[in-house]
């Protein structure tokens, strides 16, 4: 079999954007259970949608001219087709993360990943044919959106993975919850804003979730809560109550290795619920989210306190929250985008997605439902459209290797 | 008979053991009633980020361990510390957590009386103001610690265990003597490193009894510290090959251009550099993006004044450190073994300061030695590497030259469970 071409759609690639990170990963290689990797298949072409000013630190050209195999289409349609009529590659690598775009009232970022998205089955359309297609963290900020990109996929039969590198990465320990385990809670905690870490966050939450006996039931409500919210439903000390397991956020704490300290002159403390407050440097958030088969979720930005994505899940019949840390390290060159890569290039090799799509379509449905929430005034809704059902692999997918 | 809540907890990680994924880790949780075991620290300076604050703290605060918050069934009753620059914190926190800094060592471990009144001693002798000798060496006065606790053991009749952080000494007769007296007085002794202890990304152990053919070990940072480190950790991952440790007969220690010329000549393998490196998250390098650093070419150019340790072991084993400061920031190893197809890889993880969660492994260690009264690895695991680094050290002031090391006949076994946190 000839080396698969694939076609790389992006919003703007410069240092440190998703789009350097994974794109690089393809013209460069990367390190793979235990070698320097290059993947088996040739980034023919890309998109890019924004190059910014002159000087603004666009990199596509520099790998271009590095890279010669690699050329820079002017249009999306072009990218695919390499200027031609037809689909003329094997696979489509959309990444509509950084940019300058508009962000709503609501507060989301107006990425224009459906956009891409339409235009690329425009041309499986009109060729006749598909090609796998991976789209960066979650599918859009819109919900009817996300499902309208997840039903093409479907009915085009095309296979077709989505969001963040979390659910691929290293956990610490590297553990997963057993296919016959009854979760009745779980706890997440990640550091950054709504509509940017939330979607990580939740993610890393739903692929441990989705595990769980019976697999994948969907969401019926969410509540987002903010601000002083937050700390007073933490002081309820229960689901029940408002809030959630103490015990499960004090295990993601203990997870975490990047605990600011709550007092001057110690290195690493365990902060008392009032120690937070002052730590934090940006509003906290809390989706408190309710499962179809009744499991709870929580899902808590905490920027400030920690800079790391934490789990903990209460296992009926367990004495010990399992938890763990979502493993992703800060340091260049970003090695977890490694898993992700290698789960694209598996995908388009062997025609099967890596994992199930409508993981992410949860997902981006709970990020939007969360904003949503937070927009009404914190106001619990009844989420139907969530009514997601699916299994996961047989297999895990995370970076054990 | 009653069930002792240690019996329970015995049976419990027995069960866990058969279960791959619900290992919740050892607690060492005394029995009801039993009171806390008291501790004395002896330490070269307390203040913020020194060894003897990031570790001696956990035992007045807790510490993370299999993700709960542990409270050891200990209480650090006294503190001895040899300076005292600005930023000591030893009586700020003798105050708030009421025990006692004594001014002599001997006071410490007698919490002012006159007969040993502790259950354990936590020796901390890093970061302070000592002298380095012409090898490097900074000289830690761990030794002469150790010889006044082992006094004070010999004086009152009486040995309890003791940990010693990083190498026992800097030099390695100093540390033979130091094992010896501990073999001597028939008191637990647990040193070392938290390389060993910590993360491994990923969780890599090899069998024990494999018969490995090389190892190679790449580190960053300073002589003689993160040299130790880096020696420590390839000591624990080659002492489970077939036969155990069995000593070392030479060593030699070159620097600069020479790191590269030996690597052309084979002396070192480029297959494990780029095993290793393949399991480096820290690449250096003209931008940042992924890059092939084993065979790019870049790596004798961005490696600042490379070196690299031979070390010739008894049973033929060659294995070899190379510090490359410049082109990576993190500590990884390689080692080919036979009858497995793929060379076998890992980074030891040292989470980032300010919480260095690496020192809550290796306490956690510490405090399984105090509750067991066993060490849970042996300590010449430590003099190996301490005497390794020594005359590697006096090859470096001897034109590098290759040293002949009869003395470095140090046998023993590895531990068969493993050691590093992965729970």
């Amino acid at each position: 079999m000839a080396r698969p071409k694939i076609a790389a759609v992006v919003t703007e690639y410069r240092q440190n954007a998703h789009a350097q990170h994974i794109v690089d990963r393809f013209l460069w290689g990367y390190k793979w259970q235990g070698r320097h990797h290059h993947p088996p298949m040739d980034l023919v072409s890309i998109y890019v949608d924004q190059f910014g000013d002159k000087g603004d630190g666009d990199m596509s050209r520099d790998r271009a001219k590095r890279f010669p195999t690699m050329k820079i289409y002017p249009t999306i349609a072009d990218a695919l087709t390499l200027g031609g009529e037809k689909l003329a590659v094997d696979g489509v690598v959309l990444i509509g993360e950084h940019g300058r775009y508009p962000r709503n009232e609501k507060g989301q970022t107006l990425w224009p990943r459906y956009e891409f998205f339409m235009q690329i089955v425009e041309v499986f359309r009109r060729s006749g044919r598909t090609a796998p297609v991976f789209s960066d963290k979650h599918l859009s900020w819109k919900w009817e959106w996300a499902k309208e990109m997840v039903d093409i996929s479907k009915e085009l039969d095309f296979p077709f993975i989505a969001g963040s590198s979390l659910p691929l990465n290293r956990r610490m320990p590297p553990v997963e919850i057993s296919r016959d385990a009854e979760v009745e809670e779980i706890v997440g905690l990640a550091p950054g804003g709504v509509d940017g870490y939330d979607i990580h966050c939740l993610e890393g939450m739903q692929c441990m979730v989705e595990r769980r006996k019976g697999g994948e039931t969907g969401v019926v409500s969410m509540h987002a809560l903010r601000h002083g919210a937050v700390f007073k439903a933490m002081a309820t000390g229960s689901w029940e109550a408002g809030g959630w397991d103490p015990e499960l956020f004090e295990a993601c704490l203990c997870r975490s290795h990047t605990l600011m300290p709550a007092r001057e002159g110690f290195n690493h403390i365990l902060p008392r619920p009032e120690d937070i407050p002052p730590l934090l440097k940006e509003t906290p958030v809390a989706y408190r989210y309710e499962y179809a088969d009744g499991t709870r979720a929580t899902m808590l930005l905490l920027e400030g306190l920690i800079h790391d994505f934490t789990f903990a899940a209460r296992l009926k019949g367990q004495r010990d929250p399992l938890s763990l840390r979502l493993f992703t390290d800060g340091r260049n060159p970003r090695n977890f985008f490694n898993p992700q890569v290698n789960a694209i290039e598996q995908m388009i090799l062997s025609g099967k997605p890596t994992f199930p799509i409508e993981r992410t379509l949860l997902t981006t449905g709970l990020t939007a439902a969360g904003v949503e929430s937070l927009w009404l005034g914190q106001k619990r809704i009844e989420t139907p459209h969530l009514a997601i059902r699916y299994q996961p692999t047989e297999e895990s997918t995370f970076w054990r290797s | 008979m009653t069930l002792t809540r240690r019996d329970f907890l015995k049976a419990t990680s027995a069960a866990a053991l058969s279960t791959p994924f619900l290992d919740v880790g050892g607690d060492f949780l005394a029995a009801e009633g039993e009171l806390p075991k008291r501790i004395a620290i002896v330490a070269t300076i307390w203040e913020y980020l020194s060894h003897a604050q990031h570790m001696g703290d956990r035992f007045l605060v807790g510490y993370p361990f299999a993700g709960k918050w542990r409270r050891p069934h200990i209480e650090l009753v006294s503190l001895y510390v040899d300076q005292r620059p600005e930023g000591d914190q030893s009586e700020a926190r003798a105050k708030e957590f009421g025990f006692k800094v004594y001014p002599t060592i001997t006071e410490a471990l007698r919490c002012g009386g006159d007969k040993l009144a502790v259950d354990a001693v936590v020796v901390i002798g890093e970061h302070g103001d000592y002298p380095r000798n012409e090898k490097g060496q900074k000289l830690y006065p761990r030794y002469e610690f150790f010889r006044e606790i082992v006094d004070v053991f010999e004086k009152d009749g009486r040995a309890v265990p003791v940990f010693n952080d990083k190498h026992l000494s800097f030099s390695w007769q100093k540390a033979k003597e130091m094992v010896e007296t501990s073999k001597r007085l028939g008191f637990p002794f647990l040193a070392g490193s938290s390389l060993p202890v910590t993360w491994r990304l990923h969780p890599l152990e090899l069998p024990l009894e494999c018969e490995i053919e090389e190892a190679l070990m790449i580190g960053v940072g300073s002589s003689d510290a993160m040299d130790y480190h880096s020696l420590e950790a390839m000591q624990c991952m080659i002492e489970r090959r077939k036969g155990g440790e069995t000593g070392v007969k030479a060593v030699q220690m070159i620097q600069g251009d020479a790191v590269w010329k030996a690597g052309a000549d084979g002396r070192w393998s480029h297959a494990l550099l780029a095993s290793a490196l393949s399991r480096s998250d820290t690449m250096h390098g003209d931008s940042q993006r992924p890059q092939d650093l084993a065979n790019n070419g870049d790596l004798p150019r961005l490696a600042q004044n490379p070196s690299a340790y031979f070390i010739e072991h008894n049973d033929g084993l060659h294995t070899t450190l190379l510090m490359l400061n410049g082109a990576v920031g993190d500590y990884t190893f390689a080692a080919r073994v036979k009858g497995m197809k793929e060379l076998q890889s890992t980074q030891f993880f040292l989470p980032r300061i300010p919480n260095v969660t690496y020192s809550a492994c290796l306490v956690h260690k510490i405090v399984e030695m105090i509750e067991t009264g066993k060490a849970p690895y042996p300590v010449e695991r430590t003099q190996m590497a301490s005497a390794v680094l020594d005359r590697c050290l006096d090859s470096k002031v001897t034109e590098h030259r290759r040293l002949e090391t009869p003395e470095l006949n140090i046998r023993y076994r590895a531990p068969r469970e493993s050691q590093f946190c992965n729970t």
